[in-house]
């Protein structure tokens, strides 16, 4: 059974409760080398030794086999599979020293899931997300005439097949699954604004789903069931600057009108990194480029503690003054209102 | 012979009439002093003179005469004619009553008092009565509406009824500080519910039933100086959720803003805020009230039911009946006001205000959303008055904090901070009655106390309600008839019994109702917690 790998850059320490998928020996040889080299170290994930882990593991076996149960999601022309191959094994020993501390833990989204384009060798297109999809769909009524509009939560399986195409200036990757019963397509596109200030960005132009309320496992008794395509229109997300990847863990939504009588279906993406061009060294994301969400996040997570700090100081100062005005104004002994306090003074 | 004679006569009278102007004088004088005006001497010096006994009859004869009749009970002998023979009047009333001493300490306590009456000022009746209504009317009030949806007009019955307890529990518990002496006056021996516990519990166990009460105290008190930070912490979240500002950070500006609270020295400062934090209590009311009454046309009369929802109505008799709790602050109050004898008339006066306004407040709001009413009822407002209503509630939030604050300080001080061993650590007071430093950063570390329990206890109002329906409903319906049974079983007519076993166990019941409601409620809130 295909099995991907997902490559998760979290900020917590591995959890044991997500989901490995059950591909036996791969998995148990991955989480081998997991256990003996993660720890604790947070870190940035690189594709590099669970691949390379997998890849070892499989050496021996025969390519085509391979190709699906590493499950990686990886873009190579029928014929440079074996070089392929035996470049990854080359690859996996370098690697395999270099990148140990490029491991994190399994994510603990089960959703997410990790989509590589490769071309000529190296990686074009990297994007790491957890989708999910609410698309409505008609479905007659108990009495015959009505319909009633439902709606179908589809989420992406794993094992889904990646194509992709990466260019200077345009970029797109698509992602089908259940024999192309489902397409899920993303555009991109880099925009240079003005080459010397250094001003590009890129940006999501078009999103693209096609779907078949004929699919059995998520459209249930679909009215005229046949395939329908949601695409959106004049689309400008996930804006970031030339270079560097877009990292969002919030959860971003975009809403595609449908051919099936312009129906509304909502795609949901999150605990995003994505990175279409300009990717530098294989497998690797540039540096991240934060959403707003994100920071503002973080800067929420942060005020407090400003402020605590701040209230201490006031705190501290407070008392220092009033023991200064104490001390400045007590010179006379001051007569006891208690005759009981008198022993104080008769002390000396 | 009949000059001689009309002249012994005239002299006679005219002795007479000197010894009454004296007397009336000196009777003034006395009164004066009491009331903290010095007739003729300095401050500084009357002070120092006043706390010698030997010093202060010499100079002031007709006085300490006047006041050790007072002391004593009313022998009614003093009226001697003229300082000297007032003196030795004074002075053989001195020795051959032999009240010297209880004069001199209630005369040293009273003049004391009077000079600590400026560090220490008494409260008018008014006061003490924003400071009762601070306790009575807060925040609980928007939860009312609510609890009319689910209790109908049970609900309302409700509302009159705890307010009738509640006045009671407080004045029998402040019965219970006085005891007739021999003379059949009530003289004030107990000052606080500590004494009274301890008075109850004495023959065997002559400490337990302070530290009892005293624990339950402190806890009923810091969780409500708690309840206001999270209460103005979540107000002002959700007036501004546009603000990167989450309700931590809110928690924390709220608690700076309470920091001056550190400073309070007496009732008298504590009933300022009090007395702002009613007005406000007010102008929420009206607000709401008032929107309440423009849309009048759509009131849903019929809606009021008789019956009630039986899952959801002990939540509400929880709310209705622990929102009278001001019990604790009593004793303190009624020892501080300046004429003790108004505390009756306070109480039933703000008892009837507050029952009124909140029925009405129930009422009201509940005719205008009917089935719609929410939990809050400023969730049910549009949201331009619900902002100014928000507003309003964290400016009410912010002044009812001093009050429990300075109570809690007041408990803390008086068990664990007392000059001559009496308790753990030296007091917190200098030799000139100023806060000592180190005092003012134990009051301080109770500000962030407070701050630091609300930002990292979740679900603090389900907690709260937890303890409240132990150490409130304890130390509001189960401890004043307990002790007023025990205290003074031997003058209580037949009714005053009944009330108080009927107190007793209707406390108890809403005790144990309210208890289990809120681990329910706990129990429930953690698990969905855990598995979100």
């Amino acid at each position: 059974m295909p099995r991907s790998e997902t490559f998760p850059r979290v900020q917590r320490h591995a959890q044991i409760g997500s989901k490995p998928s059950i591909d036996s020996i791969s998995a148990i040889k991955c989480e081998f080398d997991f256990q003996l080299k993660t720890a604790n170290t947070r870190m940035r994930a690189g594709c590099g030794l669970t691949y390379t882990c997998a890849v070892a593991a499989f050496a021996m076996w025969q390519s085509d086999v391979m190709m699906k149960l590493i499950g990686c999601r990886t873009l190579d022309s029928a014929r440079l599979q074996r070089l392929a191959f035996v470049f990854f094994s080359i690859l996996s020993r370098i690697l395999a020293e270099q990148e140990v501390e490029n491991l994190s833990g399994l994510s603990p989204n089960p959703d997410k899931d990790i989509f590589v384009v490769r071309e000529n060798g190296t990686t074009c297109l990297m994007a790491e997300f957890a989708v999910r999809f609410l698309v409505p769909y008609d479905v007659l009524a108990l009495n015959g005439i009505d319909l009633i509009t439902e709606q179908a939560s589809i989420a992406l399986p794993r094992g889904a097949e990646i194509e992709g195409k990466c260019g200077n200036a345009e970029a797109e990757v698509q992602i089908s699954w259940i024999n192309d019963a489902y397409v899920f397509r993303l555009f991109f596109v880099k925009e240079v604004h003005d080459s010397s200030k250094g001003n590009d960005i890129w940006k999501i132009s078009k999103v693209q789903l096609l779907y078949d309320t004929s699919e059995k496992t998520h459209f249930i008794n679909a009215y005229n069931p046949g395939k329908h395509t949601a695409s959106s229109h004049r689309l400008s997300a996930l804006v970031t600057p030339a270079g560097q990847s877009y990292e969002c863990q919030a959860p971003q939504t975009l809403t595609l009108i449908s051919t099936d009588h312009q129906k509304g279906v909502t795609v949901s993406l999150s605990d995003i990194q994505i990175q279409p061009f300009d990717i530098t060294s294989d497998f690797t994301f540039s540096p991240a480029y934060k959403c707003i969400t994100d920071q503002r996040e973080q800067l929420e997570e942060l005020l407090p503690l400003i402020l605590g700090i701040v209230l201490g100081l006031l705190i501290v100062i407070t008392l220092s003054v009033y023991h200064l005005h104490l001390k400045m104004t007590a010179h006379q002994p001051q007569l006891p209102r208690d005759r009981s306090l008198y022993k104080n003074i008769l002390q000396f | 012979m009949a000059t001689l004679i009309r002249g012994k006569i005239s002299n006679k009278l005219s002795n007479a009439a000197t010894s009454v102007s004296n007397k009336s004088q000196a009777k003034v004088s006395g009164m004066f002093a009491k009331l903290g005006f010095q007739a003729a001497t300095d401050e500084e010096g009357l002070g120092f003179v006043a706390c010698d006994d030997l010093d202060y009859e010499y100079r002031q004869g007709m006085q300490m005469d006047i006041l050790s009749t007072d002391g004593a009970g009313g022998e009614g002998a003093g009226g001697a004619a003229g300082g000297e023979s007032g003196v030795a009047e004074g002075d053989s009333h001195y020795q051959r009553e032999g009240t010297g001493p209880p004069p001199s300490t209630s005369k040293d306590g009273g003049v004391c008092e009077e000079l600590a009456a400026k560090d220490n000022p008494k409260i008018t009746a008014w006061e003490a009565g924003w400071n009762v209504t601070n306790a009575i009317q807060g925040m609980f009030v928007l939860g009312l509406p609510y609890a009319i949806l689910h209790g109908g007009y049970l609900g309302l019955f409700l509302i009159i009824f705890a307010a009738v307890v509640c006045c009671y529990t407080g004045k029998i518990l402040i019965a219970c500080l006085y005891e007739e002496n021999e003379d059949g006056e009530l003289v004030r021996v107990r000052d606080s519910y500590v004494d009274i516990a301890n008075a109850c519990c004495a023959p065997r166990f002559p400490a337990l039933g302070g530290h009892v009460v005293n624990v339950a105290q402190i806890i009923e008190l810091v969780m409500t100086c708690i309840l206001y930070v999270v209460v103005s912490g979540n107000l002002m979240y959700n007036s501004f959720p546009s603000l990167p500002v989450s309700q931590k950070s809110w928690s924390i500006i709220a608690t700076a803003a309470l920091l001056p609270c550190a400073f309070l020295k007496n009732l008298k400062a504590v009933s300022k805020f009090s007395l702002l934090c009613t007005l406000a209590h007010f102008v929420i009311n009206v607000l709401v009230i008032a929107y309440c009454l423009s849309r009048a046309r759509d009131w849903a009369w019929d809606k009021v039911k008789f019956y009630i929802d039986v899952k959801k109505f002990p939540i509400s008799i929880g709310i209705i009946v622990f929102s009278y709790t001001s019990q604790i602050f009593l004793p303190s109050l009624e020892g501080n006001m300046q004429k003790p004898n108004e505390f009756h008339c306070m109480m039933n006066w703000t008892h009837i205000a507050a029952c009124i306004l909140k029925g009405l407040f129930a009422l009201v709001a509940y005719l205008t959303w009917a089935d719609a009413t929410k939990e809050v009822i400023t969730d049910n407002l549009p949201s331009t008055i619900r902002a100014v209503v928000n507003l309003f509630l964290v400016a009410k939030a912010l002044l009812s904090y001093p009050l429990p604050f300075f109570a809690a300080v007041e408990v803390l001080e008086k068990s664990f901070f007392q000059e001559g061993g009496r308790a753990v650590f030296p007091d917190c007071y200098g030799g000139d009655g100023r806060l000592k430093s180190w005092g003012l950063s134990l009051r301080c570390a109770l500000v962030v106390f407070t701050l630091l329990m609300a930002i990292y206890v979740p679900h603090f109002a389900l907690l709260m309600g937890l303890t409240g329906s132990l150490t409130g409903a304890g130390l509001c319906f189960l401890l004043p008839s307990l002790f007023h049974l025990k205290l003074l079983w031997r003058k209580l007519l037949w009714h005053h019994v009944f009330f108080d076993v009927a107190i007793f166990v209707i406390g108890g019941i809403c005790s144990i109702s309210g208890f289990i409601h809120s681990m329910e409620g706990l129990i429930e809130a953690y698990k969905y917690n855990i598995e979100d």
